[in-house]
């Protein structure tokens, strides 16, 4: 009776910021990110991703409530880095990764094609 | 004897993992009552102290990705994906059942329903009927678009049941396709104008390249729809729309996509004579094998450890320490079902773009 709409899980409303970024006044170099109309789809992916940096001293996502649907992406960095760049970054390289994997999909399925299975 | 640091003794290899700690990165071990070490180490500092770089770069993630189709079929695919973290392969069957689109029945108009089937419940069954149309070849139809040939596909189901004569089934062979839109006629607003069609059809589906190779009709032709008394009838018009699984399960183009980590069988002690035979004997889908050996002994081997579907008999009672039995953890060996709109290495390769676009969209934009 009182859920929202389903389409609401992934249409952004006009005038909300998709990505939005809020600086911790009492850590340097911390931050935290927030996305609206996503879900752990992408977010354990994110935090995933952003450990393997080498300048993150810590990050983590959490969905604040199941019927609010957007994600905190929490990102500490050494002075080295910040934030936002390591966020950068790490969206990057995860592009890179899948235009890697897509790849090698396809090239297993050319070898395979026309080559009857089972 | 002269100072050392521990870290610089002969026996303790810099720069490499000791093995029980490569045990414990990369492998889950299954224990009787529950598993250990499930979580991935991924903080790139963890093994600092030993001099090893846990980070990881994207270079030595292109080297050692590797993916190996098992079985391919019409409607089935087995995969292995080698290299990749649990959060990817979570991922892409989060998105291959809710986030690849299809097209499915949305709007049914009621014509005449004498059947004991509520019209509700009717329309709900023909959501639900995999239609066999591809999706990318249609547009999203949004509240302020009028329906047309490019968003919309309009079937027909014009049934009924002879007075006198016996019940009969109607199944869903009997959803015709109407190329043309609509055919029925919304009452307008004032008497003398033309009367408006419910879709604006500017041409012919069937004039269309795209469909006239293949005509766009439901997948499976056997599935009961209703059944129908005699003098019953049922006329409706079905408009089918594209969605995404998110909205509606209806919208799903799998019926189920699963993933398994491979399974890695260890004997940690060599198992001869009757207990090697009551341990192959254990197994339910045979991981275990008998070799022989020269002099009448036999020894147990393990020959198909992929089989394993972890019902722990092999450790129950006496064998726990006998028998180990391990997942790799960056391993993953995936199935997908396809419901039947698209093939399923073009669902995979869908799911992949779809993750592609929603990186697009995350990236942010304030820097």
């Amino acid at each position: 009776m009182n859920a929202p709409d389903r389409y609401e899980r992934f249409v952004v409303p006009e005038g909300t910021k998709k990505v939005s970024y809020e600086r911790d006044t009492k850590i340097v170099n911390a931050a935290s990110l927030t996305v609206e109309r996503e879900d752990h789809t992408i977010g354990n992916i994110l935090r995933m991703q952003l450990h393997r940096d080498p300048n993150v001293l810590f990050a983590g996502y959490k969905l604040p409530h199941p019927l609010q649907y957007k994600i905190i992406v929490r990102i500490h960095t050494t002075s080295q880095s910040s934030p936002t760049q390591a966020y950068t970054q790490v969206v990057d390289d995860l592009d890179k990764e899948l235009l890697h994997l897509k790849k090698a999909f396809e090239d297993e399925k050319n070898r395979l094609e026309g080559k009857p299975f089972y | 004897m002269p100072k050392v640091s521990a870290l610089d003794m002969p026996d303790v290899p810099m720069g490499q993992l000791p093995e029980h700690l490569q045990l414990q990165r990369t492998r889950v071990v299954c224990k009787a009552d529950a598993p250990i070490h499930t979580e991935a180490i991924q903080y790139s500092g963890a093994y600092a102290s030993m001099g090893v770089d846990n980070s990881l770069q994207l270079e030595s993630f292109c080297n050692n990705f590797k993916i190996e189709v098992i079985r391919l079929t019409e409607d089935e695919i087995e995969f292995d994906m080698i290299g990749i973290d649990a959060s990817l392969a979570n991922a892409f069957r989060r998105i291959l059942i809710a986030e690849v689109p299809t097209m499915a029945i949305e709007k049914v108009l009621m014509v005449n329903n004498t059947s004991v089937i509520a019209d509700e419940v009717l329309a709900h069954r023909l959501g639900l009927i995999p239609l066999n149309a591809d999706p990318s070849l249609f547009e999203y139809l949004s509240e302020n678009d009028s329906p047309n040939e490019r968003n919309t596909i309009v079937y027909k189901l014009d049934v009924s049941c002879k007075k006198g004569g016996p019940r009969m089934t109607v199944k869903s062979d009997q959803l015709k396709w109407l190329p043309s839109g609509s055919e029925l006629e919304m009452t307008p607003p004032n008497q003398s104008a033309k009367p408006k069609s419910y879709t604006s059809f500017s041409c012919s589906q069937d004039s269309m390249p795209e469909f006239s190779k293949k005509p766009l009709g439901v997948k499976h032709e056997d599935i009961i729809i209703a059944k129908l008394g005699p003098g019953q009838a049922i006329e409706l018009e079905a408009h089918a729309v594209k969605g995404i699984g998110k909205v509606h399960a209806k919208w799903s183009p799998v019926s189920t996509a699963w993933y398994r980590m491979l399974p890695e069988v260890v004997l940690l002690k060599d198992i001869k004579g009757d207990d090697a035979e009551k341990l192959v004997k254990k197994c339910p889908v045979n991981v275990f094998d008998i070799e022989d050996l020269g002099n009448g002994e036999k020894k147990a081997v393990v020959s198909k450890p992929r089989a394993c579907t972890l019902c722990r008999e092999c450790i129950r009672g006496v064998n726990e320490e006998l028998v180990e039995l391990r997942r790799v953890k960056d391993h993953f060996i995936f199935t997908i079902e396809s419901a039947g709109a698209l093939p399923p290495e073009v669902l995979f390769t869908e799911a992949v773009k779809i993750l592609e676009d929603k990186c697009d969209r995350v990236i942010s934009d304030l820097s």
